[in-house]
């Protein structure tokens, strides 16, 4: 399946994304700039944040109270903002597009 | 499968100094991935690859951060949420979370990292020499950390004193359990103080912080206020010095350094691959695990060799050379998983600061020529001193080594 980043300097990666990943994986994995995940996933570290582009966000299960709560602490939150490593890729999500916010710190 | 005899049985990694650290775990990885070493004098097994500590780092069912913890730090801490697993953990961590958060942590650039650092660094201007481990980058964590609990200025010292105790039961039970009593009635007037009339701060948020319907205890404020200053106080000033040792060693580094944001950004999260403070990490197995061809049994004592996986040469080719562009994401000086540490954005922020205000106002500052630079320690690591000339002139090229 298909997943699209938009990078910090706009830049479209069209890479695929493993059915069971997480997004923030995907993204680890295609070396996309400005997804660090560095706690591996476990929603520890509030570095993988990312936008989920219409119509994505609607798609994708709701977030949970925790990632909530990490994302309210992000730089630059919006309501589109996701936690990418709570996004576990699967074949009806193909083509599913994120950008990468500027930065995570 | 290597013998259970200890390798390189001369040195006892909990006590030696170790300043050719790097060299002898070089030496030990040739003899396999998880190696016998001596820990307090009873044989460890030292993790020292990247694939297999990344791995164990993510295994709560073999290596449960909670065992080893709750017999080390749990006596004269309490409970805390290294000492936690579970539910108990999850909820306990997401108490305290907000703070460390990064748009919270940004705040306290302004509010508190700089305004430290220049106060430190008055005390430098106009002297020819000066050891910039105990001027600046001892006490600039730890005042951080007075500076967020509200801790007045008159009473630095008494916390320094309480500060160094909490952590020193292994030696000195009596003491490190009267200083936590002590620590715990001074800083309970503080909690009281914002129960009463929450400020917004630090200790406000801890106290206000309701998560799932759970809420903290006096009790669990004041051990976690007690964890900061091991966690993020003694970490932090480890690698600032080692941050500095490379950064006035070599010009192109500084010029770098003053450049942007991002460059310092790379050349902290390289300093903290180079040199993590936190070297070696002593966790206990939690169930029997075969892991590099060798079988840890549970109950066993290990060694999470990040310095020796930071540095490992299947993952960082020519690993000991400073190197800010390196592919970085995955060094495990943070840890993995859910005990990754919660105050990585704070220290990160807190190196970057430091190395831009030190810069701005000290060019020229350099390390003394012929002063020796030695880092010791293998389980907390970091140089022993620094002595710069905070007006020196002429920086001369010196390998990062």
């Amino acid at each position: 399946m298909r997943v699209i980043f938009t990078d910090p300097d706009g830049l479209v990666h069209c890479v695929e994304g493993k059915d069971g990943e997480s997004a923030m994986a995907c993204a680890k994995r295609n070396l996309i700039p400005g997804i660090i995940g560095e706690c591996g996933g476990a929603m520890a570290c509030a570095t993988c944040h990312a936008f989920v582009e219409e119509p994505w966000p609607g798609r994708l299960p709701p977030p949970a109270q925790q990632e909530r709560e990490m994302l309210e602490g992000c730089i630059d939150v919006r309501p589109n903002s996701r936690l990418t490593c709570q996004i576990l890729l699967k074949a009806e999500l193909d083509g599913i597009a994120l950008s990468v916010p500027d930065s995570q710190v | 499968m290597p013998s259970t005899e200890m390798l390189m049985a001369e040195v006892d990694f909990a006590h030696d100094d170790v300043p050719d650290l790097h060299q002898r775990l070089e030496e030990l990885r040739r003899h396999g991935p998880v190696v016998p070493v001596r820990y307090h004098g009873e044989r460890v097994w030292l993790i020292l690859d990247h694939a297999p500590l990344k791995q164990v780092f993510e295994d709560y069912d073999h290596f449960d951060p909670a065992r080893g913890y709750s017999l080390i730090a749990e006596p004269s801490q309490g409970r805390t949420i290294q000492t936690m697993s579970g539910e108990e953990h999850r909820i306990s961590r997401g108490l305290v979370t907000p703070p460390f958060l990064p748009m919270r942590v940004r705040g306290l650039i302004e509010e508190i990292m700089e305004p430290i650092a220049n106060e430190l660094l008055d005390r430098i201007e106009g002297r020819d020499e000066v050891d910039l481990v105990t001027a600046f980058t001892r006490p600039y964590p730890f005042l951080i950390i007075t500076r967020l609990l509200g801790i007045p200025m008159d009473d630095e010292e008494k916390l320094l004193g309480w500060a160094l105790k909490l952590i020193d039961f292994p030696w000195d039970p009596e003491g490190s359990v009267k200083a936590k009593r002590d620590f715990d009635a001074y800083m309970q007037r503080i909690l009281d103080a914002r129960r009463r009339e929450p400020t917004g701060d630090f200790i406000s948020m801890l106290v206000q912080a309701e998560y799932e319907g759970e809420r903290l205890s006096d009790e669990r404020v004041l051990s976690f206020l007690g964890l900061l200053f091991p966690a993020g106080s003694d970490t932090s000033y480890k690698n600032a010095g080692s941050l500095f040792a490379c950064v006035l060693a070599d010009p192109a580094l500084r010029q770098r350094a003053l450049r942007s944001d991002k460059d310092r950004e790379l050349i902290v999260t390289e300093a903290l691959r180079w040199q993590p403070p936190t070297a070696l990490l002593p966790r206990m197995a939690s169930a029997d695990i075969e892991l590099g061809g060798v079988r840890i049994r549970a109950g066993d004592w290990t060694l999470f060799g990040i310095t020796a996986a930071n540095a490992d040469p299947k993952v960082y080719p020519d690993p000991r050379r400073f190197d800010p562009d390196r592919d970085n994401r995955d060094i495990l000086t943070f840890g993995r998983s859910k005990h990754f540490c919660l105050g990585m954005h704070l220290a990160r922020r807190e190196l970057e600061t430091a190395l831009r205000i030190v810069l701005e106002r000290f060019p020229d500052m350099r390390i003394k020529p012929g002063a020796e630079v030695e880092f010791v320690g293998a389980v907390l690591r970091g140089p022993r001193e620094l002595i710069v000339q905070p007006h020196g002139e002429h920086a001369e090229r010196r390998q990062c080594a």
